[in-house]
């Protein structure tokens, strides 16, 4: 059978989104653990029989949040009565940070007036749960895409320098190693403060059904 | 090229409901529209649209050059001087673009006229891509159309297949007017396509966008690096953060350097640079003088056939009014729309990449096409 017939329409036009699969459930209240490691160093993470590179990116994702979700103190002094003498460094404007380092934005980091912690750790939330998702594109859904637990810095305070705790203050660990967690509880949030509203004004004012032509 | 009678399929409206099309019904009027279909021959789809479309396509990608070079040609277009140098760098670096989709006026026959680009938000998108898709499928199914009957409408393998290769940031997020129904439906759709070629796609409400010294932000804070948005150029450009555009590290689908596109002064400036090609309409800057039998007037940017104005071949005027009456004007021939069983009928085929993807049919009780205009599926049979 010869069939070279070319079709000038989509092979399949299917919607996963848009059209939940049969069978699948929206996720229920009751938030289940999940499980994270935290360490000292990336070289700490690879003495426990993780790949090194997975490590490395573990901590790479960290070092560049530690600058946007530390928290933020006027003074150097204030910084050090929360985290120790010596503990705190200057925290830079926050859009030179904001992008993925390139050799420009890294000189040119400026301070904006504000101290903060030093980043005393890791905790790497992907390295257990990231096979299979380039495989099967078809399983993924909005929810199931985002990480529940982003790789983040941790901090130490002048307290209590064996606890590992997240730029928001909540304690994770006392040890290096495997730890489990509820995801809401380690979300980090950036420390600056949005401005909002700036695009839409002029649907809103023409009053249009549609932005679409 | 010809308009058929169908029977709609049994309980559409609620399967139209369940796979989220919920602006399939406009103001009480019908919108998508199943009581008939067009038929072309592949003779015509392939001859008469789709190699049109893709050379048109880079006849327009061929001016912007001319355009960011000419600072005369830029204000033509009403593009504030602000934002030239941004412009002239997002087209230079070759930020990539999505999708597009040009208005013919075609009966069949002779060649289809250009009526307009509509190349920064264009929408009808899933109607299209999806939901006509799907009533060939059922109604092939169902025996209630031809075997071997095809459609023009690659557009949701060639949109997947797009975001596969652009290499956008992620997350990538999607961003519409909380208000809009018909643009959520749209950006639900191409946030699902985006979902099935890998990509990890976040929705944002376009007012819900934050600034951070200079950088667009999510809810979170967190930096916007990836940005499509169901809003036009034009009005982020005016608002309170058309600076944050010229700061932030995003990428912009679509990007800056189609507002020089989706801009009915391209009109003219095809017809300067390409006078007497036989699918475009003669079209001027308008200067301001009373409009002569058989011309248009457009503004420079409007959509949905607001603010159009015309004088048909036998002097009868008309107008449609609308909210697009602070830019600029343009002038164009009149091609009148091919009237079928009484219904002036518009083609819209779509660009995805640098490729034709498809074509929509919008039919409409007058001569200018609008909003509400009605959607009719098509085949293509020899």
């Amino acid at each position: 059978m010869t069939n070279t017939k070319t079709f000038k329409r989509s092979k399949t036009a299917r919607l996963i989104m848009m059209v939940p699969a049969a069978g699948m459930v929206l996720a229920g209240c009751g938030e289940k653990p999940v499980e994270v490691q935290v360490f000292n160093s990336q070289d700490e993470c690879a003495a426990y029989y993780n790949p090194p590179a997975e490590c490395k990116a573990a901590f790479d994702d960290a070092k560049a949040l530690h600058p946007q979700v530390a928290p933020r103190y006027a003074s150097r002094q204030e910084c050090e009565t929360d985290f120790g003498t010596g503990q705190c460094e200057t925290a830079p404007v926050l859009a030179a940070n904001n992008t993925v380092p390139t050799e420009q934005t890294q000189q040119s980091q400026q301070s904006s007036g504000f101290f903060m912690p030093m980043m005393m750790g890791f905790m790497a939330g992907q390295m257990l749960n990231r096979g299979g998702m380039a495989g099967a594109p078809q399983q993924q859904t909005a929810a199931a895409n985002r990480s529940p637990v982003p790789n983040q810095p941790l901090y130490k305070s002048r307290d209590d320098r064996s606890t590992f705790r997240t730029a928001t203050n909540t304690a994770v660990a006392s040890q290096p190693g495997s730890t489990s967690i509820r995801p809401s509880a380690v979300q980090p949030k950036p420390a600056a403060m949005a401005r909002r509203g700036g695009f839409g004004a002029q649907a809103a004012q023409r009053n249009v059904s549609s932005n679409g032509g | 090229m010809k308009r058929v009678n169908s029977t709609p399929r049994p309980g559409w409206k609620a399967f139209a409901q369940s796979v989220g099309f919920n602006f399939h019904t406009f103001d009480g009027e019908p919108y998508w529209d199943e009581s008939a279909y067009y038929q072309f021959s592949l003779q015509q789809i392939e001859q008469d649209l789709e190699d049109p479309t893709e050379e048109l396509h880079q006849m327009a990608l061929d001016l912007v050059d001319d355009i960011i070079s000419d600072e005369q040609k830029l204000r033509q277009l009403q593009i504030p001087s602000q934002f030239w140098d941004a412009v002239r760098a997002s087209w230079r670096s070759k930020e990539p673009h999505l999708y597009g989709r040009m208005d013919f006026s075609y009966n069949g026959t002779g060649p289809a006229k250009l009526l307009e680009l509509n190349y920064d938000t264009p929408t009808s998108l899933y109607e299209t891509g999806f939901f006509q898709w799907v009533w060939l499928e059922d109604q092939l199914l169902r025996g209630e159309l031809p075997q071997g009957a095809d459609q023009f409408n690659s557009l949701q393998d060639k949109l997947q297949q797009a975001f596969a290769e652009l290499d956008l940031p992620q997350p990538f997020y999607f961003a519409s007017v909380t208000e809009s129904i018909e643009d959520k439906g749209t950006v639900d759709y191409l946030m699902d396509i985006a979902l099935q070629a890998g990509l990890n796609s976040r929705y944002i409400q376009l007012e819900q966008l934050g600034d951070i010294d200079g950088q667009l932000v999510d809810l979170d804070g967190f930096p916007v690096q990836g940005l499509f948005k169901l809003y036009p150029w034009e009005f982020m450009l005016q608002e309170d953060f058309a600076g944050t555009i010229l700061t932030s590290q995003t990428q912009f689908i679509e990007p800056l350097w189609k507002c020089l596109l989706s801009n009915k002064g391209i009109l003219p400036l095809l017809w300067q640079k390409y006078q007497g090609h036989p699918n475009l309409l003669p079209a001027f800057f308008d200067d301001g003088s009373a409009l002569q039998n058989g011309w248009v007037r457009k503004p420079l940017l409007s959509r949905e056939g607001a603010n159009i104005e015309l004088v048909t071949n036998d002097g009868k005027a008309l107008k449609q009014d609308g909210p697009y009456n602070d830019s600029g004007y343009i002038r164009q021939a009149l091609a009148p729309l091919p009237q079928f069983n009484g219904n002036y009928t518009l083609i819209g085929s779509w660009v995805v990449a640098d490729s034709a993807a498809g074509i929509c049919i919008r039919e409409d009780n007058s001569l200018i096409t609008k909003d509400s205009s009605r959607f009719l599926p098509h085949i293509i049979l020899d």
